[in-house]
């Protein structure tokens, strides 16, 4: 597979506290990864770290196969980023920031209304960034950001602090560069359920570590929903499962049925009864993305 | 490459009132020439009778002042564009390398003083013939109190920049420019080798061009030394 980010061992200490630690990411081309993590993850840090902001104190990244640290400006031409709170000079209308960077990346000027246009900025691009509600200063950023026709686009925490429609507006957005412009992008939330709706990839980080890296598919099977059953004598109701080939498993005195379809539940309770085996509860348990989400950070935090 | 960033550079400082202090400086240090030879011309005619030279004296006594004053300003200006939403982070991770991003920082804000210094030659010889000596015009000390200040001051410039780039409070800079600003008020008392003295082109040699020098090749190397510094920086 082609990798258009790829970091090794990325690792960042501020004095003694680790904050970024030896995180592996691999983004595919075309994919829309999705980078998750608490606040203070270390989320910010490693875009931080990809974009040449920050040096690495230890570990490297490529992008598009090339190190980062030869070739920062080479990379940087085909990389449209947005870091964290949008960035703009508020003095200056929305035409005005956009040219003050159109100037530096060098290209035509007619760039600027087709990025105004493309995050529907173009009624106020006359208008001083320093009357912008929050969300068209975001958008104003995303606009800044594809100014070079990227290849690469890194939004960092694209939807904090907008209201609903807003996050929705970025989310529509999102999906649409993806779909129609074949833009890789990487974008990082503390929320699941923002990177749930856009991404096909996720990866995890926590603690400045990558605790889980694959695809959202994968990700989801893992919250598949699974029927409990309690039971008398769960010892012997498992061994009579299993012996009639239904997976199951036995876990804090219940029995988990990893296929919980209605036909099989029917077919386990028949054939618990059948052995005179009391059955006190059939229960769901929903696995949401969320739960999942807790219990991984969690985990990391009790080690 | 330069050229863009320089321009992308001359469009953020727009409005913000910093092209009009580049003017008011050199407007402030030859209107009080104008209160003093408006109140007691006579008096002053008659201590000396170089009219000419003892003018441009009189008006050089506050060029030195008024140049540390304005870097502190207009470094602080320049910097606080950047640092009001962090702009460095994106500005820094656009396709240009950070030693480019600081020259130019530099380069423009050179250019104002040196806008600032013709506009101080304008002003001073105008009201100098206004005043009607009926002397020869010494040109080439005219020339002399119009730059050597502001290539004298270059070191004040490197270090502000710095100061004023890499602080997250902007209350550092301000801090460092006020003292900046007393030095150079104090100046008399000042030993030579103080970068705030240099503008104001005395040393114990009686020789000008000396502070000239010593602005270009210590203004060189604190600006190399801030620029280092900053690209050696990780951008919050």
């Amino acid at each position: 597979m082609e990798y258009i980010v790829q970091t090794n061992n990325l690792t960042k200490k501020f004095g003694k506290e680790l904050v970024v630690n030896g995180i592996s990411m691999q983004i595919p081309k075309g994919e829309v990864y999705g980078f998750l993590g608490p606040n203070g993850a270390g989320k910010s840090t490693t875009i931080r770290m990809m974009l040449g902001l920050m040096k690495p104190t230890s570990g490297n990244v490529e992008i598009f196969g090339k190190d980062l640290k030869n070739e920062r400006i080479n990379i940087l031409k085909k990389v449209g980023s947005l870091v964290e709170n949008p960035s703009y000079y508020p003095h200056l209308t929305a035409n005005e920031n956009l040219e003050a960077i159109r100037k530096i990346v060098g290209v035509p000027k007619a760039r600027l209304e087709e990025v105004l246009r493309i995050v529907r900025l173009q009624d106020v691009a006359n208008k001083k960034v320093k009357g912008f509600s929050l969300g068209m200063k975001q958008r104003l950023g995303i606009a800044t950001s594809l100014l070079n026709n990227p290849e690469l686009l890194i939004l960092d925490e694209p939807t904090n602090g907008l209201d609903p429609s807003g996050i929705i507006e970025i989310r529509e957005l999102i999906k649409n560069l993806s779909r129609e412009y074949g833009m890789t992008i990487l974008i990082s939330s503390h929320l699941l359920a923002e990177i749930d709706q856009i991404a096909t990839t996720v990866g995890i980080v926590n603690k400045g570590k990558m605790i889980f890296q694959d695809s959202i598919e994968k990700m989801r099977m893992l919250a598949q929903q699974q029927v409990i059953l309690r039971v008398s004598q769960h010892k012997e109701a498992w061994r009579v499962l299993l012996a009639n080939g239904i997976k199951t498993e036995l876990a804090q005195g219940a029995i988990f049925l990893e296929d919980g379809s209605d036909h099989h539940v029917a077919e386990a309770v028949r054939l618990l009864v059948q052995q005179n085996i009391s059955i006190y509860r059939v229960e769901d348990d929903r696995k949401s993305l969320e739960d999942i989400f807790l219990q991984m950070t969690k985990e990391e935090f009790v080690k | 490459m330069m050229l863009q960033l320089l321009q992308a550079d001359l469009l953020k400082i727009k409005r913000k009132g910093m092209w009009f202090l580049a003017v008011l400086g050199p407007v402030g240090v030859v209107a009080l020439q104008m209160v003093n030879y408006g109140v007691r011309k006579d008096y002053l005619l008659q201590q000396n009778n170089d009219y000419w030279g003892s003018y441009l004296l009189n008006t050089s006594a506050f060029t030195p002042l008024a140049i540390v004053l304005g870097i502190a300003i207009l470094t602080s200006f320049i910097a606080s564009i950047e640092n009001e939403t962090n702009a460095w982070k994106q500005l820094i991770a656009l396709p240009i390398s950070k030693m480019a991003v600081y020259l130019s920082k530099f380069i423009v804000l050179s250019f104002m003083l040196f806008v600032s210094s013709c506009l101080l030659m304008v002003f001073t010889l105008a009201f100098g013939l206004l005043l009607n000596f009926d002397q020869e015009i010494p040109f080439l000390m005219l020339l002399q109190y119009s730059f050597f200040p502001f290539l004298a001051a270059l070191p004040v410039l490197a270090l502000q920049l710095w100061v004023a780039t890499v602080s997250k409070n902007q209350g550092i800079p301000i801090t460092t420019g006020v003292l900046g600003v007393i030095l150079a008020y104090s100046a008399f008392f000042l030993p030579d080798w103080m970068i705030w003295k240099w503008p104001t082109l005395v040393n114990e040699w009686d020789n000008p061009v000396i502070n000239v020098w010593l602005g270009l090749s210590i203004g060189c190397l604190l600006y190399m030394m801030g620029m280092f510094d900053f690209t050696r920086r990780d951008v919050k």
